[in-house]
C-alpha cells in the first residue's frame, strides 16, 4: 500500500514535469539574418536567361572565399570578361551536347554551379592548373580573364578544362570500362606526370602528359582532346606519333570511349565531336 | 535496503531534480543585443561608413613587410555595390570601376568581388621574386571589420591577419596618385647621383650609418650597420607618397619610431623628423661607406695581380655602374658587331710591368695602355699615370674609342679598390675599381 502511494505522488510529479514542459515557450519571430536578394544586373540576368534557367545550373563569377582555395593567390573575373567566357563554353560545350544528347541531356547531368575565377592558379612546381570538378557539383574555371575568342589555341585551352570535368560528372554517373581501359598501357600512369612533355606521353600510348596521372584521368583527357581538336588536328597528333604501339594503344582508348557513350548514354561520339568542331569554329569566326 | 526507501530516495531526487531544474537558466548577459544583432549592426555600421567620406578611402597596403613594400590604393564606394578605385602598383594610375560587397561571415567582412586593382596583389601568376612563385604580392582583398579609430575604418586582413587601416582620402591624394610613381625613380637614384648611398641615423647625440640597398621589384630595402661592433640593422618596405616615403617597419631611433620620410630634390635625400633632435636620412655619398686599403696589394713591389673585367659574367653584375655600362657601350658602338670589347684585364706589377688590356672578340687583336702607380694615402686611392700604349710589338697612338673609358682609370684624384665578399659565376674573388670623381665603378674578378 504504501509503496502505491509513493508511486502515486512520483507518478503526480512525473505528471507535473511533463505539463509544465509543455508550457508554451515564445515562438521564433522573423529572422533576423538578410536574406534580401541583392538587385540582379544585367550580366546576373543574362546568366538566368541561358544558365540557370535552360540547364539549372549556377554560375559564381563574384568572389566567395568558400568556393575557392584560400591558400592560393587567386582573384575574381574582371566583368566584362564574364559574359564573353560563358557564351563560349555555352556554345561549344552546352549547345553540342545540346544537339546531339538531347535538350535535357546536360540538364540531367550535369554540374550544378560553374565558378569563374579571373587568375592563373599557379602551383609551386610549375605547372597551372586550369580547372577543378568537385564531387561533380561544381566546376571552377580559372584564367576567365584571359580569355580570347581569336585564339583558337586559347579557346581549345579554356575549353578543355570544362570537357575534362564533364567527362569526370558522366563517368561518376555511370562508370566506364576500367578493367579494358587499365589493361591498355598499365605501367605508363605516375605521379610526376608533369615531368613529361606531351610528345613523350604520346610515345608510350597516352593522349597528353597529364593522361598519365592515372585511370579516371587517362579517360577524361582522351575525350576532351577528341573534342577540342577538330578531326583533322586529333589526326595529326596522331600521325606526329612514331611508335605504331603507341598509336594503336592510343586507338583502343578512343574506341572504348565512343563505345562508353555509345552504351551509357546512347550517344554518337563522333557526331558530338564533329558539333563541338563547328560550334568552335562558329565562336572563332564571328 | 528496502524496496520502501528506494522509492523514498527517487521520490527525493525527482523532487530536487524538479526544484533544480526550476532555477533561472537565464545567463548573464555581457551584451544588449544577440549575436546575430551585433552583426548585423556591425554590417550596417560598415556599409555606412564606407560610404561618409566624400572623397573616398585611401591605404597604404603592406602586404608582408618582411619581404614587400607598400601599395597605395584609394576606394571610392557608392550604395549601388560598385567601387573606383585606383593604385600606384604601377604606372597605370588611372580609376577603374568594379564590385564590392560587406559580408557576414564569422565577422563582417569587405571584399572586393570583381577584379579591380587590388587584385594585382593577389595574383599566382605574377610574382616579383622566385621566392613568391605562385604567391603573387601576397595580397588579400577581403579584410575582417574591426571598428573605427580617429576616423580610420581598421580591418584586418582575411589571410593572414594583418591590420590595414582605410584613411580618408582627400582630392589631392587622387590627384597626386600619379606622382608616386615620379617618386619611385627618386627611390630607386638617377644615375646622376652619386654610387653610395646610406641611412644615416641620430639620437640626437649620435651619428649611425647603414649602408642603403633598394630591390624596386619588391620595393624592399635593405640597410646593414656598416660599424665593427655595432651589428644593427634595419629592412624595411617602402611606399611612396607624393612628396617621399612612407617605410614599415618603422624605423626606431631612441625609441622614436620614424616612418615617414620626405624628398629633399636638391640631393637626392630622404629624411625622417622625430623630436628631440632625432633623425633618420637615406642620403647619398660620393665616398665609399667603407673605405677599405685593399689598394696597397696593387702597389709598386708587390707579387703580381691581374683585376679582370670580363664582359659576358660582370657587365650585368649589380657593382658595374651604369656610367661604366654607358662608356662601354659607346666604345662598342664604334666596332663592328662581332669585334666588342670582350675583356679589360689590369695587370699590376707583372714582369711587362702595369697595363691595362683590351681584348676584343672576332680576332680584333687586343691594345696595352701601360702606366704607373701611387698612392693617395689619405684619401686610400691608387692613382694611375699614363705612361704609352703598344699593341704588343709596337707603340700605338692612344685609341680614340678608348679614350673616354680609359680616362675613368687615369682620374687625377685616383681609385678606390675593393675586394668584396660575394663572387659571380665562378669562385674568383670579385674587386671593384671605383673612380674617386666620377659615378664610373667596374666589377673584376681575380685573375692570378
Amino acid at each position: 500500500m504504501k509503496i502505491l502511494k509513493y508511486n502515486n505522488i512520483a507518478g503526480l510529479f512525473l505528471l507535473l514535469i511533463t505539463l509544465v514542459s509543455c508550457g508554451s515557450d515564445e515562438q521564433p519571430g522573423e529572422s533576423q539574418l538578410d536574406y534580401t536578394q541583392p538587385e540582379k544586373t544585367t550580366l546576373d540576368n543574362w546568366i538566368t536567361t541561358n544558365y540557370l534557367n535552360p540547364y539549372n545550373i549556377n554560375v559564381q563569377y563574384k568572389w566567395n572565399q568558400n568556393t575557392v582555395d584560400n591558400n592560393r593567390f587567386l582573384f575574381p573575373p574582371s566583368l566584362e570578361k564574364v559574359q564573353p567566357a560563358l557564351e563560349i563554353v555555352q556554345k561549344i560545350w552546352l549547345d553540342s551536347y545540346k544537339t546531339i544528347g538531347g535538350t535535357d541531356f546536360v540538364k540531367k547531368v550535369a554540374p550544378r554551379e560553374i565558378v569563374l575565377v579571373g587568375g592563373v592558379n599557379l602551383n609551386t612546381v610549375g605547372t597551372r592548373t586550369l580547372g577543378l570538378a568537385e564531387g561533380g557539383q561544381r566546376v571552377t574555371l580559372f584564367e576567365t580573364d584571359y580569355v580570347n575568342k581569336q585564339n583558337r589555341a586559347n579557346i581549345k585551352e579554356f575549353l578543355h578544362t570544362i570537357q575534362h570535368e564533364y567527362i569526370h560528372i558522366l563517368n561518376q554517373n555511370k562508370p566506364f570500362d576500367e578493367k579494358s581501359w587499365a589493361a591498355i598501357t598499365p605501367a605508363g600512369y605516375t605521379a610526376s606526370w608533369h615531368l613529361y612533355t606531351d610528345e613523350e606521353s604520346n610515345e608510350i600510348g597516352f593522349i597528353t602528359n597529364y593522361s598519365r596521372m592515372n585511370i579516371n584521368e587517362d579517360f577524361a583527357e582522351m575525350a576532351s582532346m577528341m573534342l577540342i581538336n577538330s578531326k583533322t588536328e586529333y589526326a595529326a597528333i596522331l600521325n606526329g606519333i612514331t611508335s605504331e604501339t603507341a598509336v594503336a594503344n592510343i586507338k583502343a582508348k578512343e574506341a572504348l570511349v565512343v563505345k562508353y557513350f555509345k552504351d551509357a548514354y546512347n550517344m554518337d561520339f563522333y557526331a558530338l565531336r564533329d558539333e563541338a568542331e563547328k560550334n568552335t569554329n562558329a565562336v572563332i569566326n564571328n | 535496503m528496502k524496496a520502501k526507501n528506494i522509492l523514498r530516495y527517487l521520490v527525493l531526487i525527482i523532487i530536487s531534480l524538479q526544484i533544480g531544474s526550476c532555477s533561472s537558466t537565464d545567463a548573464e548577459q555581457k551584451f544588449d543585443q544577440t549575436p546575430t544583432e551585433r552583426l548585423n549592426a556591425q554590417k550596417k555600421e560598415l556599409s555606412d561608413v564606407l560610404l561618409t567620406s566624400e572623397h573616398g578611402w585611401k591605404a597604404v597596403y603592406f602586404t608582408d613587410n618582411t619581404v614587400l613594400g607598400g601599395y597605395t590604393h584609394l576606394f571610392k564606394f557608392a550604395a549601388d555595390g560598385s567601387v573606383q578605385m585606383a593604385s600606384d602598383f604601377d604606372s597605370d594610375t588611372k580609376t577603374y570601376k568594379s564590385e564590392y560587397a560587406v559580408q557576414t561571415g564569422s565577422t563582417v567582412s569587405l571584399v572586393f568581388t570583381t577584379k579591380n586593382r587590388i587584385h594585382l596583389l593577389s595574383d599566382s601568376d605574377n610574382y616579383p621574386i622566385e621566392l613568391l612563385r605562385g604567391k603573387g604580392y601576397l595580397g588579400d582583398f577581403q579584410f575582417l571589420y574591426y571598428g573605427q579609430e580617429n576616423g580610420e575604418i581598421i580591418f584586418k586582413t582575411n589571410r593572414n591577419v594583418q591590420e590595414l587601416r582605410f584613411v580618408k582620402a582627400t582630392a589631392e591624394d587622387w590627384n597626386n596618385l600619379p606622382k608616386h610613381t615620379d617618386m619611385e625613380k627618386n627611390v630607386v637614384g638617377a644615375d646622376t647621383r652619386p654610387l653610395f648611398r646610406l641611412l644615416e641615423t641620430n639620437d640626437g647625440t649620435a651619428k649611425h650609418q647603414f649602408d642603403f640597398s633598394f630591390t624596386q621589384v619588391t620595393r624592399f630595402a635593405e640597410a646593414n650597420s656598416l660599424e665593427t661592433g655595432f651589428a644593427m640593422s634595419y629592412d624595411m618596405g617602402i611606399a611612396y607618397t607624393e612628396n617621399g616615403i612612407i617605410v614599415s617597419p618603422a624605423v626606431e631611433v631612441s625609441k622614436q619610431k620614424l616612418s615617414v620620410f620626405l624628398y629633399n630634390a636638391t640631393d637626392g635625400s630622404f629624411t625622417a623628423t622625430g623630436t628631440g633632435g632625432v633623425t633618420a636620412t637615406i642620403k647619398y655619398s660620393t665616398k665609399p661607406l667603407i673605405i677599405t686599403e685593399d689598394y696597397k696589394t696593387l702597389l709598386d713591389g708587390k707579387p703580381q695581380m691581374v683585376l679582370g673585367y670580363i664582359a659576358a659574367n660582370l657587365y650585368t653584375a649589380p657593382t658595374t655602374s651604369n656610367l661604366c655600362k654607358t662608356l662601354l657601350d659607346k666604345a662598342n658602338a664604334t666596332l663592328p658587331a662581332n669585334q666588342k670589347i670582350s675583356r679589360v684585364q689590369i695587370f699590376f706589377n707583372s714582369i711587362y710591368g702595369n697595363y691595362i688590356e683590351y681584348r676584343f672578340g672576332g680576332g680584333r687583336p687586343s691594345v696595352y695602355h701601360n702606366f704607373t702607380t701611387s698612392e693617395d694615402a689619405t684619401n686610400k686611392t691608387i692613382i694611375l699615370t699614363h705612361d704609352s700604349w703598344d699593341n704588343g710589338t709596337a707603340y700605338i697612338q692612344a685609341p680614340a674609342f678608348l679614350k673616354e673609358l680609359d680616362d675613368e682609370f687615369f682620374n687625377s684624384k685616383g681609385l678606390y679598390i675593393k675586394k668584396e665578399s660575394f663572387t659571380i659565376t665562378y669562385s674568383n674573388p670579385i674587386w671593384t675599381i671605383t673612380s674617386a670623381t666620377t659615378n664610373f665603378r667596374m666589377t673584376t674578378y681575380q685573375l692570378n
